[in-house]
């Protein structure tokens, strides 16, 4: 249903993406997961062609976004990032304007409005102003416009930035519930966010895919590794080498720019941290510092990077 | 087609939501009134609305940027453009709908100043042929600000700056007439035919000169068009 070739996109000297490829099939949940400025939002523009892609190609329901641009916009329902609405128009009123571009006829604008509304919770909203809108309605109605045309597939671009958490959920159970009737491509920046509601997860890091992968698979992964912060007075060669030889150590990693410090991964459920102390005092290189640490997001995109990097 | 009615609805609606289209009525009623009223109490006191097209051709050149510098330039701010060029619709659809939109308000503000050939009609005998000229010259020149305006408007997300530019552009189609006075060599020809204010002049005169619109529907198509390559171009920044 989407699929994506080879994308390549630069604003000016910058690149912004690079080879980016994948495909979605059919009826399919993906979420496209990556920190702030990883490329989310330049990919989901050029796939609904708000964005021309400076190399490579994106077919959407067997148009091509750029030669073939109306057509494919006919089968794409969009959110992006920011609801920017138009603040004067009553939710209703904007509605039925999204209809009318979208070509449905005058009856369809009625069902399709009567739909949305109560599918996105807007029956009590349908005649305010939106420039009065709470941030959370608002994207409601933008989620809304989206699914007026019941389009094929659905591009949402951070669909829960700025909701609260219980609109979050809400927000959630909807995307699930459109699995099967429509394709989903969503991006976010939050982890959970795609373990709850894809059925695989493409992450994308400074421009580039780094994994794709079902969410557990992903999180196996994750639960593979707990990581040991240290810090150590006496820092040298010796140390990356040696550690390695305690059981259960599975890599050691100096931080960067921070000399006499370490990440050591150990194997999930061996708690190494008394025997590494012990490890370091008995050579004497001098403990300053050891402590578990909580997996980021960040170290999720680290681990993944260099364990593909390894698989291959 | 029915794409560009819907944007064009919305664009007049959107107007009138907001204080600018009732501004615009009544900025140019009030200055053109102003200068009904003292026409037609001072001098010879003639049924004649010869010198006051003149005058609210000129209002209308003032008129037009401000009308129009939020029509593309207000959306590009906000981020609504994206919403708006991610549904099925041309470029050509946005940026003709935009225009009808705005143009559909400078008509509106034309039909009320049908008050003046109306009170002069009561108290007096105007020649309805000028008259009918008259405002034929004021909607064309007037279309053809509008797509002037539209075209600042889409090269910017600035509205000032689009308001800036659009008068820029259109008082130089009115000051380039000047050389034709000044000069007499093949600019003078030049400078005659590319300006607002001599193309304008036989309609005040109650002629209606086929170069005459023509000149004004040619500016027109070329700012329309210039317009819609400036929003393809947009994407491809």
């Amino acid at each position: 249903m989407i699929s994506v070739e080879g994308l390549t996109k630069y604003y000016g000297p910058h690149r912004a993406i690079h080879d980016v490829s994948f495909q979605v099939e059919k009826g399919e949940i993906v979420a496209f997961l990556g920190p702030n400025a990883a490329g989310k939002s330049t990919t989901m523009r050029i796939l609904t062609g708000f964005l021309p892609a400076s190399s490579g190609s994106v077919n959407i329901a067997g148009f091509d976004v750029y030669s073939q641009s109306v057509e494919a916009r006919r089968h794409i329902g969009y959110v992006p990032e920011t609801p920017s609405l138009y603040p004067d128009m009553r939710v209703r009123q904007y509605l039925s304007f999204c209809g009318k571009l979208y070509g449905l006829s005058s009856s369809q604008i009625r069902e399709s409005c009567d739909r949305v509304v109560d599918l996105c919770g807007l029956a009590e909203r349908s005649d305010y102003i939106i420039g009065r809108l709470s941030m959370g309605y608002r994207q409601r109605v933008c989620l809304g416009q989206a699914l007026l045309h019941e389009p094929d597939v659905l591009i949402l671009d951070e669909p829960t930035l700025g909701l609260d958490p219980n609109q979050i959920v809400q927000v959630r159970e909807l995307i699930r519930s459109l699995a099967g009737d429509h394709t989903v491509m969503l991006s976010t920046h939050i982890l959970p966010e795609a373990q709850a509601v894809c059925e695989r997860v493409i992450i994308i890091n400074h421009g580039e895919i780094v994994a794709e992968d079902t969410p557990e698979a992903l999180t196996a992964q994750l639960r593979q590794a707990q990581t040991v912060f240290i810090r150590v007075q006496d820092s040298n060669a010796e140390i990356s080498r040696q550690l390695r030889d305690i059981p259960g150590v599975l890599a050691i990693e100096p931080v960067k720019d921070d000399k006499g410090a370490y990440y050591v991964s150990t194997e999930v459920g061996s708690d190494l941290r008394t025997r590494i102390a012990k490890f370091i005092v008995d050579h004497g290189w001098g403990l300053l510092e050891l402590g578990s640490r909580e997996l980021s997001l960040e170290d999720v995109f680290r681990h993944l990077t260099t364990e593909e990097k390894g698989v291959a | 087609m029915r794409n560009t009615f819907t944007i064009a609805a919305r664009e007049l609606s959107h107007y009138f939501v907001s204080p600018l289209a009732y501004v615009a009525i009544f900025f140019f009623v009030f200055i053109s009134g102003f200068i009904f009223t003292l026409a037609i109490t001072t001098g010879q006191a003639q049924a004649d609305m010869g010198p006051l097209f003149h005058s609210m051709v000129f209002v209308s050149l003032m008129l037009a940027p401000v009308l129009t510098m939020g029509l593309i330039a207000q959306e590009t701010d906000s981020g609504s453009i994206e919403m708006l060029m991610t549904k099925p619709v041309t470029d050509t659809e946005v940026a003709v709908g935009k225009f009808l939109g705005a143009v559909a308000v400078y008509v509106m503000i034309l039909v009320v100043t049908l008050e003046f050939p109306i009170m002069l009609s009561i108290w007096g005998n105007p020649d309805w042929g000028l008259i009918a000229a008259g405002y034929i010259g004021l909607l064309a020149t007037g279309i053809a600000f509008i797509a002037v305006g539209t075209f600042a408007s889409s090269i910017t997300n600035n509205q000032i700056a689009a308001w800036l530019t659009g008068t820029a552009i259109l008082l130089f189609f009115w000051l380039v007439g000047w050389l034709s006075y000044s000069s007499t060599s093949w600019i003078t020809d030049v400078a005659g035919r590319l300006s607002i204010y001599e193309n304008f002049g036989d309609f005040t005169r109650g002629i209606v000169d086929g170069k005459n619109v023509l000149f004004f529907l040619s500016m027109t198509g070329v700012f329309l068009f210039m317009s819609v390559r400036a929003l393809e171009n947009r994407r491809t920044l």
